[in-house]
């Protein structure tokens, strides 16, 4: 199995970054919904696991399968966005600049989001047999798994804000660490190894991933969980999304970046 | 055992009624480098009848060709080496005609019909003009595989008739065991499937007694005019790539890991230049001369794609066969290597990309200087028949003399390779998109203005620092993209600089490589001389210009209109 040294996959990561900034609206618009609706079908799949099995163990064993897909096809997920293209601007590459991250940032948002909430829709068709009877034992589950995730947060204040975040935060260190992971294997089976320790970790461990949450949160409104949108959008996906830009800019990207790049000779000869 | 290009050749030539063959042949198989470079070229020649010195033409016309195809670049296409040999044929010939007598009658000049095939690598290629013929020979059937330009009894179209020749030209794939026959109107009259069949089966071994026979036979049938005939068999054709050097590759390792200290293959490494996702770059020194060397070695990602592979080894290739100060030099060292690498000069200075982050806003001639090292560079692979293809400034050196020099080659686009390698299909463009221009994106077919494009895009940046389309050229999928892009006027970005900078850089920067200057050189040239036609655009507007002043006066136009009629307004009241 080709192992590439840590210089050689930081330049891919910046090369990586570059090319999201360059691809044009459509593509990045179609891969993220699709990339969006592959990590939310999974999301159903872990929790039915779970629920078939009783044990949460299994589930998140079994979930990284999704993120294998999306990754070996060539999706994005605004996490993994989050880390690369800031990338391209701080090593200045030709045209990079922060209003293009953000115009990336927001495609991709808008394309998970649309892509989890057409699988949210599709399930939740599954679930109720087409909404003719009360959502059966898996579509329960998720109604309320909504619920302590955001008022459950905001019924500590403050001191739940801060742990949304963190828990957003540790979620992207993980989930882009295994974005990372994949570039350092040339070969599917050793990309598909390193991606899924990182997201096993991330999965059990019940840290809030900003996509997943696009799935979960409006499933369980649909499904009967007891919290309104606005609770959805200020008590869990806001905070999410700026945990995850944190955790996975700072803990991955920069760090991968300062430690092995920059202190690499800049001088190119050839 | 690796096969290579292998061809039976049998030729004959007879004269007719004249005491002077009229008619000429001839044929040369290289060896060696020439054979991969140039491959083999059969030709013949057939003179008028009516002059009395178009033996001399067709004489001529071979010899020429046979020794100038070889000696054109080996970068040329077989197509445009034989154009410009056979060109350079036909001006001569024609030439000797308007200063003899046969000015007069053309019937009498310097004129001959033309016709031959080239087999390099896998691809046959057909050059032909008058009515001298090249066959296919099947099982049961003759294809003529040219078409004979006559009139009635008149040569339509032939060498030297004319101060401009147009020449029939045809390529295909050639196959082991095809069989060719190029013969004059002498001797194919008679000329059938089964007869050659006859001729080759007496002895096959013998192509030469076949072609005799062919001639005699074509006599006894009742030609009297010179009679030549050429048989080719294709023996064994190269596998797919032609290239030596890239034939060379395979007999490579691929090289470990490079340390500092380490001896590799005669170097000794001193330390790492970069490390990047496509290559290694090492400083080294030559342990033979003493001489500091740069030896670039494909990364882990890439030891898979054979076609990066192909191309890697080609670096070197160009760089040595471009002579020009602009243009990174190769390692002169003819040792045998053990492993796949590309050693280079070491230049000690910066790149271009490190220089613009020095200097923000550089003078006009600072840039100009650079630029025009830049085309000169340019111009010396466009000689070749080269683009560059990945110029951005990460790719520009400049010594510690000021002396800019392109470097990375290893994207370079070479019209005589692409030719042996055509089949083998590009998927993406590989240079950074910023710089590429858009026919190449597009997938369409490039030229110098392709290059040009990038030389314009980087003296832009290297006046404002920024991307005159931004990012929108990058993003250019389809035709219609086209239309989104907005060339920025650099007097929004430096307003202090002369006017008629946009118009040169709008030209040489619009997406229709057409609308371009055609070359590098003219660019260089209007940055330093801008023609009239630059100058006369029109000022833009005081808006444009300076949008402060503009809504100071129009501010002041309206304070006074307001003074005016509150005055107004009191008076009246």
């Amino acid at each position: 199995m080709a192992y590439l040294a840590p210089a050689e996959f930081v330049t891919k990561m910046i090369d990586a970054g570059e090319s999201k900034l360059i691809m044009a609206t459509r593509d990045t618009l179609i891969r993220a919904y699709m990339a969006g609706a592959i990590l939310a079908l999974s999301a159903a799949f872990a929790v039915s696991i779970t629920v078939n099995t009783g044990n949460p163990l299994v589930g998140a064993l079994l979930f990284p399968v999704g993120f294998c897909m999306l990754y070996l096809l060539g999706f994005d997920l605004l996490t993994g966005v989050f880390t690369l293209a800031p990338l391209a601007v701080l090593d200045k590459r030709p045209g990079a600049t922060w209003a293009g991250v953000m115009r990336n940032w927001s495609l991709v948002f808008a394309g998970n989001f649309a892509g989890a909430l057409t699988v949210a829709i599709f399930m939740a068709i599954i679930f109720t047999s087409g909404f003719t009877e009360g959502p059966n034992a898996i579509g329960q589950k998720i109604g309320h798994i909504g619920e302590g995730r955001t008022i459950g947060y905001a019924a500590h204040g403050a001191a739940g804000m801060l742990t949304l975040f963190v828990r957003a935060v540790m979620c992207n260190w993980m989930v882009s660490t295994g974005v990372v992971a994949a570039m350092m294997s040339t070969s599917v089976s050793g990309k598909v190894i390193a991606m899924w320790m990182p997201i096993l970790v991330f999965f059990y461990m019940g840290f809030e991933h900003s996509v997943v949450n696009m799935y979960l949160f409006p499933s369980g409104l649909m499904l009967g969980g007891q919290f309104t949108f606005m609770d959805y959008m200020l008590w869990n996906e806001i905070p999410t999304v700026l945990g995850n830009v944190v955790g996975g800019l700072t803990f991955v990207g920069a760090a991968l970046y300062s430690t092995h790049y920059k202190t690499a000779p800049k001088r190119k000869v050839a | 055992m690796r096969k290579c290009l292998r061809v039976s050749l049998g030729q004959h030539s007879l004269a007719g009624a004249h005491p002077i063959n009229q008619d000429f042949h001839g044929a040369l198989l290289p060896s060696g480098n020439l054979l991969a470079s140039k491959g083999i070229a059969v030709a013949l020649a057939d003179g008028i009848s009516s002059s009395a010195v178009s033996h001399l033409a067709s004489e001529t016309a071979v010899r020429s060709f046979l020794e100038d195809y070889y000696a054109t670049s080996e970068a040329w296409t077989v197509r445009r080496a034989a154009q410009r040999v056979l060109d350079a044929t036909n001006s001569w010939l024609h030439g000797q005609t308007m200063r003899s007598d046969a000015r007069f009658d053309k019937d009498r000049g310097y004129v001959c019909t033309f016709s031959a095939l080239v087999l390099k690598g896998r691809d046959l290629h057909m050059i032909h003009v008058g009515d001298s013929r090249i066959y296919r020979l099947h099982p049961n059937s003759l294809e003529q595989l040219t078409e004979d330009h006559r009139t009635e009894s008149y040569l339509a179209r032939a060498l030297g008739a004319g101060p401009h020749v147009e020449l029939d030209y045809r390529t295909w794939e050639a196959a082991v065991g095809d069989i060719y026959v190029l013969a004059t109107d002498g001797a194919y009259g008679s000329l059938s499937a089964a007869r050659i069949h006859q001729a080759i089966g007496r002895d096959s071994a013998d192509l030469d007694g076949a072609a005799a026979w062919l001639v005699e036979q074509a006599r006894a049938a009742g030609s009297d005019d010179d009679a030549t005939l050429q048989l080719l068999r294709i023996e064994e054709l190269p596998e797919d790539d032609a290239l030596q050097a890239q034939q060379r590759r395979e007999g490579l390792s691929l090289p470990p890991a490079l340390r500092p200290r380490m001896d590799f293959d005669g170097f000794t490494i001193v330390r790492e230049l970069q490390v990047s996702a496509r290559s290694h770059v090492h400083l080294a020194i030559d342990n033979d001369s003493g001489r500091q060397v740069v030896l670039k070695t494909p990364a882990v990602d890439m030891r898979q794609d054979s076609g990066y592979l192909d191309s890697f080894v080609l670096e070197e290739w160009v760089a040595r066969r471009v002579d020009s100060p602009h243009v990174i030099e190769a390692w002169p060292g003819e040792r045998r290597r053990a492993y796949l690498y590309v050693a280079m000069e070491y230049i000690e200075g910066q790149t271009l990309a490190q220089w613009m982050t020095d200097h923000p806003r550089p003078q006009l001639d600072a840039v100009r200087d650079i630029v025009e090292q830049l085309a000169l560079g340019l111009q010396a692979l466009h000689r070749r028949d080269m683009l560059h293809c990945d110029l951005r400034p990460e790719n520009v050196m400049i010594d510690r003399n000021g002396t800019v020099k392109l470097i990375d080659l290893a994207n370079v686009h070479i019209a005589g390779l692409a030719e042996a390698a055509r089949g083998r299909e590009q998927a993406m463009p590989r240079g950074t998109l910023q710089y590429l221009a858009p026919e190449c994106l597009l997938g369409r077919e490039a030229g110098p203005q392709a290059d040009l494009f990038s030389l314009a895009a980087i003296t832009y940046q290297l006046l404002c620092g920024q991307l005159p389309y931004g990012l929108a050229a990058a993003r250019i999928r389809r035709l219609q993209d086209l239309r989104t892009l907005r060339y920025v006027p650099l007097r929004h970005r430096r307003p202090e600089l002369p006017p008629w900078l946009d118009s040169v850089l709008g030209k040489a920067l619009s997406p229709t490589p057409a609308k371009r200057q055609e070359e590098v050189s003219e660019f260089a040239y209007d940055l330093r001389a801008p023609g009239r036609q630059f100058q006369l655009v029109a000022r833009p507007p005081l808006i444009e210009r300076d949008p402060v002043l503009f809504w100071k006066c129009l501010s002041l136009v309206l304070a006074v209109t307001v003074l005016v009629l509150v005055f107004w307004r009191n008076r009246g009241g």
